[in-house]
């Protein structure tokens, strides 16, 4: 199972990858990015005349971080022992872990999911919606955006 | 009949001075019955840090390791063989961690070997193989003191060495558990010493005197205080088990002075003068302590060490005499130095600024009184490793721009991800418990608040995108009582047509002052509520400039909500509260409300990284590496009184304060000023870029820069540009007409909805 999900994200993610490459907006081509920053020596650099605007040197939304190594396998065990909190109807606990998850790895899509999941068993549909939400920031690839994008319509 | 009387009178007199005897005898039963047990337990609420997690691939650096070992008080030996040793060899790191009782979680003490390498943890192991996840001890970073200054450690009896416990009773009492309370031939010998040298001398006291002494008594030497302490001896050994005498003197007895407070219990004493819990103690700094009791400042071991070395070694042969310990341990032990920390911990109570905050919010719910006796435990967010970067990246920035002395400073950090406050410098000197600029100083916000007047546009994308022209040029605007309105742009230039992101981004004032009317006031002082923005705000056009009288706390709690991606939080400091027995009291949980458009919050981000790289906070790539994404907001007021910096990059947000406490001049704007301090802690704290996605409904556009058409690729002034579905500009330039197959392929497979 987990083995599936992680094949299925590597594949995704050399998917991605490949792809990046004829993305539009995930690359600047062109003219080699143009130094927009004032020399040290101007002073105040608060509003002054701008030099002609530059190309933008970043990409518009910058690549998700790949996830952090390993870290799936640190805050896992704190997933798995919410779900038996949960699954026993002990809320609080399971929150409580989810949230020491959350601190390991902040950007996780997977906590996030954990969390909205959480919530909507609890039946405290408006903090699923919220916290499905913000995990759609995070999340990494479609099949990820698609169970939390069922969340964000918990009610 | 005389004789009768007088014997009428002498029963009178005995009965009466019986019936006072007795009344005097309830009195202090009730006395001790009603508050020996509270006694007992009263105990200030101890305040401690987040503690740090630890697992294979966590991003950690070995300095920073190091000076959480250091703050936690972990003992550098070149063996670790007891729990709070630590032996580094650069990156390698073996640690006797000291084990926790965590609110709902045990993490037990035990041996790890940790390999650091790139910042990142590479090897985490412990006897029984790789540990994936654990966490060090918290750091106490404070208490939270009753006005007479006492503090205290609670330790259970049978967590107290049986070697210490036993040296204890041999040496204080040895017929302790005998006696009634009061021991005969102590007295006998107290009382003939004293009629020899005629006054009262010598005390001949029982642990159980000892008590009722320091619980009930005052100090005075005096025969009526000392018959006083005698019946409650007897009634407290009537009514209490010696276990619980025992236990409570242990908790009671006063081993010296630590500064303001007095250091009261063998438990708080073992961390004040070994850095040790009592658990841990040697069997040579049990013997220091015991002794120390006779005279805790006769035989203190930092002013006088010799003494209290020759008062250890007396207690070591009180402990053989007594057969509590074999001779050959007491000869060991007489071999050890005292085992004092010679650098005393200074870390409680080192965060003013911080514990301030976390005060704050614990008065809103609890008594001061219960703050004080009820011993809760109180987790906190704080971070030990980004205060100590946040204060070194302020002074040393103020240091460098201000040679003469006179800026403050404040900062407020938070993990934008769950709303928790991680540090909080509140002036230049951070060790100072003095202004919390952080949390009270009340000033204008400059451009700060300017982000609201664009998401408030933004929220309207019928009306405004990042492409809508706006106009540059001046105002006036009537005020009350005839006056006159009339901002002008920082250079004094009027810029004429500019687009909407372009006006954010360099800061332009009156094409801001202008949206600002365009939507009304009353709006975007709605999206200054929605943005967690409490306190009063004036509704006045000035407010789209930053009007107004805010604290950098109240920045952070705008500004995190900006930084979460449009999703209000309030700002914790306080993570759970545990009662004095390990119960759960109250936890703060996470909590997301969504109270701006993620779609507009996204177009802003836009513009307030377009803030860094190209408009007025520019100069944060001068510290930050090119490749490091960030976000955030410069500002001024007026002759430079304030110079504000708001700003998050992956994981971080700050705001940055720097100004005078006179409110002059200080010749600064935010970007030579609060900014430096902003962007030199982000470079050395930071660890995630800035990297959300895009969410749905939002698609990127080239659009031509000079007049918000759309364009192609490679066309003149083609920039591309996020926009809400359906805001996208109608009007096109000549060039490259084509619609952008590559990204409508691109995005049905991976960008979400199809449409």
């Amino acid at each position: 199972m987990t083995l599936l999900t992680s094949f299925r994200n590597v594949t995704v993610a050399l998917l991605l990858l490949v792809l990046a490459g004829c993305s539009v907006y995930t690359r600047q081509e062109g003219p080699a990015p143009v130094e927009s920053r004032a020399p040290e020596s101007t002073g105040p650099v608060e509003p002054g005349r701008p030099a002609p605007p530059p190309e933008p040197e970043e990409p518009l939304y910058p690549e998700a971080t790949p996830a952090e190594p390993n870290v799936s396998a640190a805050y896992g065990p704190l997933l798995k022992k919410a779900e038996a909190a949960a699954a026993g109807g002990d809320y609080q606990q399971a929150l409580a872990l989810l949230e020491r998850a959350q601190r390991v790895d902040p950007d996780s899509a997977e906590v996030y999911l954990a969390l909205a999941r959480t919530y909507a068993a609890k039946g405290d549909y408006s903090q699923a919606r919220a916290t499905a939400e913000r995990g759609m920031l995070y999340c990494r690839n479609e099949i990820e955006c698609a169970k939390l994008r069922v969340l964000t319509r918990s009610r | 009949m005389p004789m009768v009387k007088t014997r009428h009178l002498l029963l009178k007199l005995f009965f009466s001075a019986l019936l006072v005897f007795a009344l005097v005898l309830i009195y202090l039963d009730v006395r001790i019955t009603a508050t020996f047990t509270d006694k007992m337990w009263e105990v200030p609420a101890k305040v401690y840090a987040r503690p740090l997690e630890l697992f294979v691939g966590g991003r950690l650096a070995a300095d920073d390791l190091a000076y959480e070992l250091e703050v936690l008080g972990y003992r550098s030996t070149g063996n670790v063989r007891g729990p709070g040793q630590v032996n580094r060899r650069g990156n390698t790191f073996d640690i006797y961690t000291r084990g926790f009782d965590f609110p709902g979680e045990r993490e037990s003490a035990r041996k790890v070997h940790l390999v650091l390498d790139g910042g990142r943890i590479r090897t985490l192991s412990g006897n029984g193989g790789d540990i994936d996840l654990m966490r060090l001890d918290p750091v106490q970073i404070g208490g939270i003191y009753p006005s007479h200054g006492e503090d205290r450690v609670l330790v259970r009896l049978d967590e107290v060495p049986d070697t210490m416990r036993l040296g204890l009773l041999a040496v204080e009492d040895q017929n302790f558990y005998r006696h009634w309370g009061f021991s005969l031939t102590g007295i006998l010998r107290a009382a003939f010493s004293n009629l020899r040298s005629g006054s009262v001398v010598a005390g001949g006291s029982t642990i159980t005197q000892q008590l009722v002494k320091n619980y009930y008594l005052s100090p005075e030497r005096t025969y009526r205080r000392k018959i006083n302490e005698l019946l409650m001896a007897v009634l407290l050994d009537m009514h209490y088990s010696k276990d619980e005498i025992l236990e409570s003197y242990i908790n009671e007895v006063y081993l010296g002075q630590e500064g303001p407070r007095a250091v009261h219990g063998l438990a708080l004493a073992a961390r004040h003068y070994f850095d040790t819990p009592i658990q841990q103690l040697g069997l040579h700094q049990q013997a220091l302590l015991v002794g120390m009791i006779k005279g805790p400042s006769y035989y203190n071991p930092l002013r006088n060490p010799e003494r209290a070395k020759k008062r250890r070694d007396l207690v070591l042969d009180v402990m053989v005499e007594q057969g509590v310990i074999s001779a050959e341990h007491a000869t060991v032990a007489k071999a050890m130095p005292l085992g004092v920390s010679t650098q005393q911990q200074r870390i409680r109570d080192t965060f003013p600024a911080y514990l301030d905050l976390v005060r704050r919010q614990l008065r809103q719910e609890y008594r001061d009184e219960d703050l004080t006796t009820l011993g809760l435990s109180i987790f906190t967010s704080f971070d030990p490793v980004l205060q100590r970067q946040v204060e070194k990246s302020a002074s040393g920035v103020l240091k460098q721009v201000d040679k003469s002395d006179v800026l403050q400073s404040a900062t407020v950090v938070t993990r934008f991800d769950t709303g928790e406050v991680v540090a909080v410098v509140g002036g230049r000197n951070a060790r100072y418990a003095g202004f919390n600029r952080a949390l009270d100083a009340e000033r204008p916000a400059g451009s700060l608040l300017k982000p609201a007047v664009y998401l408030t546009a933004l929220e309207q994308p019928r009306r405004y995108t990042l492409a809508t022209v706006l106009s540059d040029t001046p105002l006036k605007v009537a005020g009350p009582d005839d006056s006159v309105w009339e901002p002008r742009n920082f250079d004094r230039q009027a810029h004429g047509d500019v687009l909407l992101h372009e006006a954010l981004a360099r800061s332009y004032n009156l094409a801001t002052a202008r949206l600002g009317m365009d939507i009304g006031i009353e709006n975007v002082v709605d999206t200054l509520r929605r943005l967690g923005v409490e306190g009063r705000i004036p509704p006045v056009p000035a407010l789209t400039l930053g009007a107004g009288a805010y604290t950098p706390m109240d920045m952070a709690a705008m500004y995190q909500s900006i930084a979460a991606g449009g999703f209000r939080m309030p700002l914790r400091s306080i993570r759970d509260i545990v009662d004095a027995s390990g119960e759960p009291l109250r936890r703060y949980p996470l909590e997301y409300e969504r109270t701006v458009s993620l779609q507009a919050m996204s177009l802003l981000h836009y513009a307030l990284r377009e803030v860094v790289r190209e408009g007025t906070g520019r100069g944060v790539y001068r510290y930050l590496p090119e490749d490091f994404a960030v976000a955030g907001k410069t500002g001024t007021t007026n002759e430079g009184r304030d110079s504000w910096f708001a700003g998050f990059s992956g994981d971080l947000l700050a705001v940055t304060w720097v100004g005078r406490d006179d409110n002059a001049e200080t010749g600064l704007t935010g970007s030579t000023g609060a900014l430096k301090i902003w962007a030199h802690f982000m470079a050395e704290a930071s660890q995630r870029s800035l990297a959300y996605r895009m969410p749905d409904q939002v698609a990127p556009y080239w659009i031509d820069n000079s007049n918000g058409y759309m364009t192609g690729k490679g066309c003149p002034n083609a920039r591309m540009m996020p926009f809400i579905e359906g805001s996208e500009p109608a009007q096109r330039t000549d060039c490259s007409p084509r619609t952008n197959v590559v990204k409508d392929w691109f995005q049905t497979l991976f960008g979400g909805e199809s449409p």
